[in-house]
């Protein structure tokens, strides 16, 4: 990509273009490897439970915010959940992975105790509303991401 | 009166090129779980955690965010500091000001890097002003390889020294088991055939990019001798800063007069009556990002004399045997994840006093050790840890 | 408590580690003071610093504070010399990522730190590739892009230094 320099209008300040572009990995590690490889192999949602404060994460995480403790129950939950809340964003940014508008949602699936931050798709933005019932879609081909659940769609 | 401040836990992860099997929180956690073991503490015990890293290193910004249960910071004060180079000495001075000034009496700092996600050299020249950044790639490995040719031309050193620094380096790593580069390096020939990076600097000359974290628990004096019978005390402690990049250049474009460090131990050494280093201090942690920034380094923290550094190394006096020992864990050309990288040269120099440090273990007594940082705008941190006060 | 299927278990677990690499575009400012050298160098060709009242000591790039005396720097200006020594250098042997660029590359001119004629230490590249003739003391002058149009790029308005025949 080339990088320019112009002079900025009637000020004697130049202004330059530039781009920070740099590989990165994301490394999801032991726990957060098997949440989406269950995605991907089993369109599975799987969390974690600590027993002493009986709370399940979802996404599974492998440490209980509250206790400090390791944890290693892995639990099954429901893909259909309720939405506590939501946004719509209609401003176009270039790195997003999926078409405008996004609407974004805070999904607590069934049997989990915390949000799931996702998208809401196949619904007209009038209908929306906290409290929803809504059921994960899953892609057709999935590749161990986050975004093998395409969206929640409300529950029929 | 301000409170004295000990070291009382200290935990390290095993430091690699690659951690697949873990993420980055959960890199951290096993750091802070250590240094919770060694200090017989519960995460509960903890007041306040400090912590930091190279943020954008591994392409994440806010790194913090996605780790507080991980730190164990969940509803507990405290923050993220980074200060490029020096991120972990400033997060162990930010602890200890805290600790000092009285406002907690056990706290935690951490540093962390898992540089198998991003590219550091890419990420350290996306630092500089892009006006003269553009087209100079080589992040803080060009800056050391103009060090290392001034250091060459006008000290009498040869290559032959550098390279002996790195066979101190790998040879005391290997004693190590947390070190990242074991390579059992054999003789001088071996170094100076390893391919240049820029020039005059080889791959051998330089630190790797390592996957680590390190934790210490600070305490204040009172709760420090309640929890353990080995408090390591930080004695002392001097931050010095300098005028970074000026057109891409350090405050001294020779890169071998390097301000801070004159300054930082000026001060640190008149405080604590420290007239010969070498006699008042017993051993030496120094961050030494390639084997002849350490020689660079003898000579600006005043082991000896100016073009004397690499005399030190013939004569192996910096050697784990030799009469002042510097880098027994194997240093920065060992192990670099660079926002941990200071703080194990804390904790690494703070085991040395207490005697823990295993394989690597100096056999003199170490009473008094000296811990130091440098940071890319050329800041220095250094640490003055004592036995007993 | 779900079971790994004992296929995966015989074969190592499997890892995931997601590639992402997106250019982060910015809009960078010179400010008044470095805008002053780019303004020099497009129209005038000359490379300028600015003076402390103070200490006398020139800066570049220049600064509105003196590092050193913490006073207003004020506005005076003054034309460096275009020739020099050559006081370090280095070339990049092996192409690293240049996130300038997004893409590895490296720079086919070594790297110098010049030492001005009038004291002042400038950072640039070197017109000569040739290793064998490169060494500390070469004595080398400015080399600037002719096309008006070109220029305005700040520094890069000078393509590189070249050696000076004695």
């Amino acid at each position: 990509m080339q990088t320019v320099t112009e002079k900025l209008e009637g000020m004697d300040v130049w202004i330059y273009h530039g781009q920070i572009n740099i590989p990165n990995t994301y490394s999801a590690g032991a726990v957060g490897s098997r949440f989406l490889i269950e995605l991907r192999d089993k369109k599975r949602i799987m969390g974690t439970r600590c027993p002493a404060c009986n709370r399940v994460y979802i996404p599974a995480r492998s440490i209980c915010k509250d206790c400090f403790g390791q944890l290693d129950e892995w639990v099954e939950v429901s893909s259909k959940g309720t939405v506590l809340t939501y946004a719509i964003d209609y401003e176009v940014k270039p790195i997003q992975p999926v078409e405008h508008p996004i609407i974004y949602g805070i999904i607590q699936l069934d049997g989990a105790d915390t949000g799931f931050v996702h998208m809401l798709g196949e619904v007209d933005p009038e209908q929306l509303r906290v409290g929803m019932r809504v059921q994960a879609v899953f892609k057709k081909e999935r590749e161990g991401n986050i975004l093998d659940i395409k969206y929640f769609k409300p529950l029929a | 009166m301000p409170n004295r401040v000990a070291i009382i836990g200290i935990g390290q992860t095993y430091h690699t090129g690659r951690r697949d099997d873990v993420s980055q929180p959960e890199m951290v956690a096993e750091a802070v779980r250590a240094a919770l073991t060694d200090a017989q503490l519960s995460i509960k015990d903890i007041e306040a955690v400090f912590f930091g890293n190279m943020e954008t290193f591994e392409g994440i910004y806010l790194p913090d965010h996605g780790m507080t249960a991980e730190v164990g910071a969940f509803g507990k004060p405290g923050f993220k500091v980074n200060t490029g180079g020096t991120t972990g000495a400033s997060v162990v001075a930010e602890g200890f000001y805290m600790v000092t000034a009285g406002l907690y009496d056990l706290v935690m700092v951490i540093g962390f890097e898992k540089q198998d996600c991003g590219d550091t050299t890419a990420a350290i020249t996306a630092a500089a002003v892009p006006t003269w950044a553009k087209g100079a790639a080589t992040g803080a490995i060009g800056e050391f390889a103009k060090q290392a040719l001034s250091y060459l031309e006008t000290s009498g050193a040869k290559e032959e020294h550098a390279a002996m620094v790195r066979l101190k380096a790998d040879r005391n790593a290997c004693r190590n088991p947390y070190a990242h580069l074991r390579l059992g390096l054999k003789s001088i020939d071996e170094v100076l055939q390893s391919p240049y990076l820029v020039w005059p600097l080889r791959l051998l000359d330089f630190c790797p990019q390592s996957c680590g974290a390190c934790a210490l628990i600070l305490a204040s004096e009172q709760r420090a001798k309640k929890i353990t019978k080995k408090p390591v005390w930080i004695a002392d402690l001097e931050v010095v800063h300098q005028e970074p990049f000026r057109a891409g250049i350090f405050g001294d474009p020779t890169g071998k007069e390097t301000y801070t460090q004159h300054v930082a131990c000026e001060r640190l050494y008149k405080r604590n009556g420290i007239t010969n280093p070498r006699k008042d201090i017993d051993m030496a942690e120094i961050y030494e990002p390639s084997n002849w920034e350490e020689l660079n380094l003898y000579e600006h923290l005043h082991f000896c004399d100016k073009n004397e550094g690499w005399k030190l190394i013939e004569k192996g006096v910096t050697e784990i045997e030799g009469e002042f020992p510097v880098n027994p864990s194997g240093g920065v050309t060992a192990t670099n994840p660079i926002g941990a990288t200071p703080v194990i040269r804390v904790a690494e120099a703070a085991l040395q006093i207490r005697g823990d440090a295993g394989e690597h273990q100096i056999t003199k007594d170490i009473n008094t050790a000296m811990a130091t940082a440098l940071g890319g705008p050329n800041w220095t941190v250094l640490f003055l840890l004592k036995r007993s006060m | 408590m779900v079971k790994e299927s004992p296929k995966k278990k015989a074969e190592g677990p499997e890892y995931i580690r997601i590639k992402f690499n997106a250019p982060r575009l910015y809009n960078w400012s010179t400010g008044k003071y470095l805008g002053k050298v780019y303004a020099e160098a497009k129209e005038n060709k000359k490379l300028v610093g600015n003076r402390c009242p103070q200490c006398k000591e020139i800066w570049l790039p220049p600064t509105p504070v003196c590092p050193k005396c913490k006073v207003d720097m004020g506005w005076d200006w003054v034309e460096l010399p275009q020739t020099g020594a050559v006081y370090q250098y280095t070339y990049l042997v092996y192409p690293l990522w240049d996130p300038h660029y997004g893409e590895k590359w490296a720079n086919p001119y070594p790297s110098a730190i010049i030492l001005l004629d009038n004291g002042v230490y400038y950072r640039h590249w070197l017109e000569e590739k040739d290793k064998e003739k490169l060494k500390a003391g070469t004595r080398v002058q400015a080399v600037w892009k002719e096309d008006y149009e070109e220029r305005g790029q700040g520094v890069q308005d000078i393509l590189y230094f070249r050696t000076l025949e004695e």
